[in-house]
């Protein structure tokens, strides 16, 4: 089985290694294949990196048979036996390095397994081409004076066509990775910014004319782009297109001569930048996930701090109440039991009151709208406000427009930030003398689609710092206050695609803009 | 001494629950309450005769417990404070041990709990006032004592002899003894040992019914 699945790897692996050597057998030195743009060395190394250094061999036959194919074997049998033996082993070297330093995982998350990559690659491929430079020098196949040329060319070639589709391979093959490339495909953007560098390209090799080199600059505004907005990913299959787009633009323009070499080490220098910016992005979007994930446990232990505070006021009362009742009963004063045990019920029933209030804020989502006449709903505060002003002597107005449209809205969540809004007014009045404290509520038709509900106090009001920062939660004006009113009527608010504002005034001013029924 | 009798456990929350029950629990185990909704009103209403303990809240509305308690102190009263919080506050602790709270008490508590901690306040109050007592009544005593017998007292104690005394003040050795006797006498102590140590703690208290040394 194993020899098996070897073999049939090896014969998916061959053709493409062959096919990519065909494609890119381009502007050679001699008749070797000594080009500027190599991308089966990727192929290979991805090959190694990913499933072993079991494949060597593999490799090593797949170059000389690809060799024999293409180029018929240009220095004779025995010396294409050579030089592919010394680039296999120097692929499968530099795949072995990758593989002992990307740990746990090949995947160029990080700025240092980035640097890693092209620290490997850049000073891998200068070892490989002086090899197999130096297997046709010391066979006599080069002509004289070609070996230095020859390795320069071998290597910007090798090293260009790894740092290129390499990275391109190890995005394919992850799985995370293919994820964010099909969110990429299926955003509008990704295709302007496809267009937008493949006009790029035809601007520099067709469109400005002269040497594509004096025009590379302009590429670097696109690419950029990409990596900010696609990542790491983005950039991989930008700098493929550009590779592409170069190879095209060389073999459109064959009959003239183009600086081949120089373009690929352009290629290169862009290739280093945008995939260095796709991995800062991507770790800088990292970084600020976290940092809302830290947040986002700060605000639970903050939240548990209020819930065992808001908790363990009934509960004090009633373990106090109930040691009474022991007391009572040691002394034989039952008569007076009754009065106790109705105590210790009620502050079981606020206690159950914080628990209900905590399952309505967590009840996220569970939004039922139903029409509601808004009277019926302004007359709802009347009860609720006489209970939290139990006693405090202040004036409550209700006002509502005639024939204002029914509104859209669940019921229970509305009365709730109407709660909030009165419990607040009532605090905001509390500094008056008793009979001076006064809350309006008043409705009006804000438009065609919504109603504003004005809850205003004669208290102090706020100024627009505070009036912005009373929404966020657990910003609280009270000592015994869970600071989430009213950020969580505001959400409620947004919910119902309404708005819930503080307006800086001399005095307490909120508004909200509830939707109305469609056809109000 | 009917001071010790008049012990009252204050108690200053802003939940009404808690202050009622409170006040029921405490009654029951016979201790006196007095009831404040919030920092201020006690502030109104507050003696610095005072004495017993405060049971405060540590978060209170307009002030915290803590501030309360500095507040009461700069009114030159020592009566103790018990910091109850629903919030397991360690800085807030801190400082309430700082301005000296007999104890710092988490909701919700356990009745023996805050029982041990107000007769600790109350066995302290006791010491106080005891103490308060005792100068009280050292400085009546040292009133009844005559401008001469005074000046005699306050040489006896630096050490001198009846001899030396009677040099300094131009007088026989036979009237300081007199003097002296009759000092023993007012101040109810039976040799000169006790003497000097009445003196020394008479020194010592800064008690405001003292005449000037």
């Amino acid at each position: 089985m194993k020899v098996l699945r070897y073999l049939r790897d090896a014969a998916l692996f061959a053709p493409c290694y062959g096919l990519l050597d065909w494609v890119s057998y381009i502007h050679p030195l001699g008749p070797f294949n000594i080009t500027p743009w190599n991308p089966q060395p990727a192929l290979a190394i991805a090959w190694m990196l990913l499933g072993g250094l079991a494949h060597a061999p593999a490799v090593w036959v797949t170059i000389v048979l690809a060799d024999g194919v293409i180029r018929k074997f240009p220095a004779g049998y025995g010396v294409s036996v050579l030089a592919a033996l010394a680039l296999a082993a120097g692929y499968a070297a530099i795949a072995w390095a990758l593989r002992m330093l990307l740990r746990p995982q090949p995947n160029l998350r990080s700025l240092r397994q980035l640097t890693l990559f092209v620290g490997v690659v850049a000073a891998g491929t200068v070892v490989v081409a002086a090899a197999f430079v130096y297997v046709l020098y010391a066979a006599d196949a080069l002509p004289p004076g070609a070996a230095l040329p020859g390795w320069l060319r071998f290597w910007v070639g090798d090293a260009v066509g790894v740092l290129v589709t390499a990275p391109l391979l190890l995005v394919v093959a992850d799985a995370e990775r293919r994820a964010n490339l099909r969110s990429l495909a299926q955003r509008g953007e990704t295709y302007a910014q496809i267009a937008l560098v493949a006009a790029t390209l035809w601007l520099i090799f067709a469109g400005l004319g002269g040497d594509p080199s004096h025009h590379f600059y302009l590429l670097f505004p696109p690419l950029i782009w990409v990596a900010i907005r696609g990542g790491i990913a983005g950039a991989i299959i930008a700098i493929a297109i550009v590779q592409l787009g170069v190879v095209l633009g060389i073999h459109h323009r064959a009959l003239q001569t183009l600086p081949v070499l120089e373009l690929q080490a352009l290629v290169a220098a862009l290739t280093l930048t945008v995939l260095y910016l796709g991995v800062m992005v991507e770790e800088r979007e990292r970084a600020a996930e976290s940092l809302k994930e830290s947040l986002r446990l700060a605000a639970a232990g903050e939240m548990a701090g209020a819930i065992a505070h808001e908790v363990n006021q009934p509960l004090t009362a009633l373990a106090n109440y109930g040691r009474s009742g022991q007391m009572m009963i040691e002394a034989g004063r039952n008569a007076e039991l009754g009065a106790v045990i109705e105590r210790m019920l009620a502050e079981a029933q606020r206690a159950s009151e914080v628990v209900r209030r905590l399952r309505d804020f967590f009840r996220q989502g569970a939004t039922r709208l139903e029409q509601v006449p808004v009277s019926e709903l302004l007359e709802a505060v009347r009860p609720i406000a006489a209970q939290a002003y139990a006693g405090r002597a202040i004036a409550l107005s209700i006002d509502a427009d005639q024939d204002l449209p029914d509104m859209l809205v669940d019921r229970l969540q509305i009365e709730l930030v109407l709660r909030n809004l009165i419990t607040n007014a009532i605090e905001a009045v509390e500094a008056h003398a008793p009979g001076r404290g006064q809350i309006a509520v008043t409705a009006r038709r804000d438009n065609a689609r919504h109603v504003r509900i004005v809850v205003s106090d004669n208290g102090p009001g706020v100024s627009a710092a505070v009036g912005k920062r009373a929404f966020e939660p657990f910003v609280s004006g009270k000592p015994s206050g869970m600071g989430l009113g009213l950020a969580v009527s505001r959400a409620i608010a947004e919910a119902h695609g309404g708005t819930l504002e503080a307006r800086a005034a001399s005095h307490g001013e909120f508004h909200l803009v509830l939707p109305t029924r469609a056809d109000g | 001494m009917a001071e010790r009798d008049r012990l009252v456990v204050y108690v200053v929350d802003d939940d009404a629950s808690i202050r009622d029950s409170l006040a029921l629990m405490l009654g029951l185990g016979g201790y006196a309450t007095q009831l404040f909704g919030d920092a201020e009103s006690f502030l109104v209403a507050f003696e610095p005769t005072w004495s017993g303990c405060v049971v405060a809240d540590l978060r209170l509305p307009g002030m915290t417990g803590g501030e309360l308690q500095s507040r009461v102190r700069a009114r030159g009263s020592t009566i103790p404070f018990i910091i109850i919080t629903a919030h397991g506050d360690v800085p807030a602790a801190r400082a309430a041990f700082r301005a000296q709270a007999v104890d710092f008490i988490e909701k919700p508590f356990d009745d023996t709990q805050l029982r041990q901690a107000i007769d600790a306040a109350f066995a302290l109050e006791r010491r106080r006032i005891d103490a308060a007592e005792l100068r009280r009544a050292d400085a009546e005593k040292l009133s009844r004592l005559t401008a001469r017998e005074r000046e005699v007292l306050e040489h006896a104690v630096r050490g001198l002899h009846a001899k030396e005394i009677a040099a300094v003040l131009g007088i026989s050795a036979r009237t300081v003894e007199v003097h002296r006797t009759r000092i023993m006498e007012k101040l109810e102590v039976r040799n000169i040992a006790e003497l000097v140590r009445f003196a020394l703690a008479a020194a010592d208290s800064p008690s405001p019914d003292r005449g000037a040394p």
